[in-house]
């Protein structure tokens, strides 16, 4: 008897310590999903009259977003009474994780808002864009926006918003240092030089080549080094010589004494908070990077480039809309979900939400909207939107390259390149050996 | 014939009674542990989409691709010495704070109560207190040093991924020590005083003591909190990741951090869960020989 109970007992012990460990898998395994994600909403609708559901997984841009989408949801219930939108909003922290625990428990959503979708293309989740989205909507969409989102020809997911990167100096640490802004990568290493000598406490220049962006700073580094991801035939091209000399330059960089102490740990957001505080001299980030209330006097510049001309990175997020096998009525579904995008893209609605955001509009009205009257929309802090800002960028956006997100191994090499940049930085490998190795690993 | 019924009525009762009170704990560690360790064996032999999909079996796939990755090695390298000196440490300065907080001085009970905050307080804060102590342009460490003149410039304190590492072993011994203080102190304290009493007429000097009483007498506590302290900082996921995400390049994982990045940052929902049966392996090892130990010496008793 007791040794019956002493094994029980061992066993249950074990099993209890051991499942300490495998805790973080344990969340996305799909047998012990919370029952709390709503069910398939679609399939059942019916039953309930002519009413048609839909999921709607949006991604949390910032802390008011969710106020923003109740006011849709319910302008656009009252508009289409027998449409019933469920939106839920997730933070960029767990958005994947819980796309991923919706897919494997077969409860996806209707409609996703996310960035990347090339994944769920490859396990044929998705409905082509062209079955769901208005001849009219399609039209106002910026045509390389759009054509960004396709794979072979067929386009999976329609761009939401964008937003471009500049390189941010503060005019008067450099004024003090007695340099202009860089336009090149060796003026880059002259004025961190500069600043170094001339402004002590001041970080010179701000790297972020830490698991959360990386991708982004070889984006800036490769292309003005006129090299990049991909060659001109969409092949993955990343151990070309450009590429060696700008992930060089990186860790030459990283090893100069002139970056933020840890950028292999050290995200955009803390240098962004440096540098509106003053206290880091330059930096590239996204064209809203500056807070309102910044005593800092700045300057957006260009990205420093050895090309002739200075490539900046777009970034552009996407909705997309899941197939549902289960749903009753697939034309009804599809027609509700035509009425969500043509309500979403409406040129006052969509202007709104891209001020309240602050982030750059993916359709043509509402650039030209924007780019005159921004004013007469507030962000989500209550302040009018600034036309000035909106009439710059979005006439640079259309010349800003993107990341080949359309390609199956995108997720591979976003994190190979951080992995190269990280090693080459600590020394732990070449950047031709790194290169050559992911190159390898991708095609 | 009645007075001989009530018995055996009572003694089936007896017998069934305890497994029905059981019976709850058995079906939470069925539904919330069993189920979900069975799962992370199963997925271990699957192949898993990016998108978490479950694509079918794939034998050993999973396993042979992370036994290829060089990165895995240095991983499970990194987290054999986080668990050895952390709990090795640990438990020694632990041990000496212990006899310390066990002499009868004023203020004893201030000075317990402090001990025990770093244990008290949760990991995650911890750890993010710590990140912006040692942080090399604002942290506090550099202000506190370079007040008092001992550095003339502002110190990268995790310059390379070692240091880095270091640093992270030193927030785990910081946040492990209180557990084995206290778990030594209530051993120390059942020691009754008649032992060294009758070590001292014998003429023991305190070297002896120590090793002869109090070491053997405090045996069963450290026992219990080196075996648990092991799995705890084995499986410790708070620190690792607030410090350095395992940056950089890779260098200063842990088996549960990397198997973190794997499954969340990477997509490989697959290859994160053969880790994570590794480390399931590795620990089952562990709890199977303090399980032994322990029994041993209740038969022993």
């Amino acid at each position: 008897m007791k040794k019956i109970l002493a094994l029980v007992l061992m066993l249950v012990m074990v099993l209890s310590m051991a499942a300490c460990g495998s805790k973080a898998p344990d969340t996305q395994t799909p047998a012990d999903a919370p029952a709390d994600a709503p069910a398939d909403t679609p399939a059942d609708a019916p039953a309930s009259g002519e009413k048609v559901s839909l999921d709607v997984i949006i991604s949390q841009y910032g802390n008011k977003t969710a106020d923003w989408w109740k006011q849709f949801e319910s302008d656009f219930e009252a508009a289409n009474a027998n449409i019933d939108l469920n939106i839920e909003i997730v933070s960029w922290n767990d958005i994947y994780s819980v796309v991923n625990t919706r897919i494997s428990t077969n409860s996806q959503p209707d409609i996703l808002n996310i960035s990347g979708f090339a994944d769920y293309v490859a396990d044929d989740l998705l409905m082509p864009a062209e079955e769901y989205i208005s001849p009219e909507t399609k039209a106002i969409l910026v045509p390389s926006f759009w054509e960004s989102n396709a794979i072979d020809g067929t386009v999976w997911a329609v761009p939401i918003l964008a937003s471009c990167r500049a390189l941010f100096c503060n005019q008067d640490i450099l004024d003090q240092a007695g340099v202009k802004v860089p336009t090149n990568w060796d003026e880059v290493m002259t004025a961190c030089a500069a600043i170094k000598e001339k402004c002590p406490g001041i970080t010179p220049w701000g790297l972020d080549i830490s698991m959360d962006e990386g991708q982004a700073a070889f984006s800036y580094y490769a292309w003005n080094f006129g090299g990049g991801f991909v060659d001109e035939k969409g092949d993955w091209a990343l151990n070309t010589p450009e590429n060696v000399a700008a992930v060089e330059y990186i860790a030459k960089l990283y090893n100069s004494g002139y970056c933020n102490a840890n950028p292999t740990t050290d995200t955009r957001y803390p240098l962004q908070d440096q540098f509106n505080a003053g206290s880091l001299a330059m930096m590239i980030g996204p064209f809203n990077m500056t807070t309102a209330d910044t005593k800092v006097n700045y300057t957006i510049a260009d990205l420093p480039t050895n090309n002739d001309k200075a490539v900046a990175l777009g970034v552009c997020d996407q909705l997309m809309v899941f197939k549902d096998e289960e749903a009753k009525d697939q034309a009804a579904r599809t027609a509700a979900i035509t009425k969500f995008f043509d309500a979403f893209y409406e040129v006052e609605t969509y202007a709104g939400y891209m001020v309240y955001e602050g982030f750059l509009p993916a359709t043509t009205n509402a650039s030209e909207l924007l780019a005159k009257s921004a004013d007469k929309f507030n962000d989500c802090n209550g302040a009018p939107g600034r036309n000035e800002f909106f009439e710059n960028f979005c006439s640079l956006l259309p010349s800003c390259q993107f990341y080949p997100m359309q390609k199956a191994e995108w997720m591979d090499v976003r994190n190979g390149v951080v992995d190269v940049e990280q090693q080459v930085s600590v020394g732990s490998a070449t950047a031709q050996d790194a290169l050559d190795a992911l190159q390898k690993a991708v095609s | 014939m009645k007075e001989s019924r009530v018995p055996k009525k009572h003694n089936t009762l007896k017998k069934v009674q305890p497994y029905f009170w059981l019976l709850p704990s058995i079906i939470m560690m069925t539904v919330f542990i069993m189920i979900p360790i069975l799962s992370v064996f199963r997925i271990s032999f699957s192949e898993v989409g990016r998108t978490g999909k479950i694509k079918g079996f794939n034998g050993i796939e999973n396993y042979i691709a992370i036994f290829e990755k060089p990165v895995f090695w240095h991983t499970l390298m990194n987290t054999l010495i986080w668990t050895l000196v952390v709990v090795g440490i640990s438990t020694i300065f632990g041990f000496i704070l212990a006899m310390v907080l066990n002499q009868e001085f004023k203020g004893r009970k201030f000075v317990r109560a402090v001990v025990i905050f770093p244990w008290a307080t949760a990991l995650i804060i911890q750890s993010v207190v710590w990140k912006y102590i040692i942080n090399a342009e604002y942290g506090s460490l550099n202000v506190l040093l370079s007040k008092l003149g001992l550095i003339d410039h502002f110190v990268n304190w995790t310059s390379t991924p070692a240091s880095t590492f270091a640093w992270e072993c030193w927030i785990g011994i910081f946040v492990t020590v209180p557990f084995v203080t206290f778990c030594v102190l209530s051993g120390l304290q059942s020691i009754d005083t008649s032992y060294y009493e009758a070590a001292a007429v014998d003429g023991a000097t305190s070297w002896t003591k120590l090793f002869k009483i109090t070491v053997p007498l405090v045996m069963p506590s450290l026992t219990v909190s080196t075996v648990l302290n092991i799995i705890y900082v084995f499986n410790s996921f708070p620190i690792v990741w607030t410090i350095s995400k395992g940056a950089p390049a890779d260098q200063t994982h842990t088996l549960v951090t990397y198997l973190y990045q794997l499954s969340f940052s990477e997509g490989r929902g697959g290859l994160a869960a053969a880790v994570s049966v590794v480390g399931f392996v590795i620990l089952a090892v562990f709890a199977g020989i303090y399980m032994i130990m322990s029994l041993k010496s209740e038969e022993v008793s």
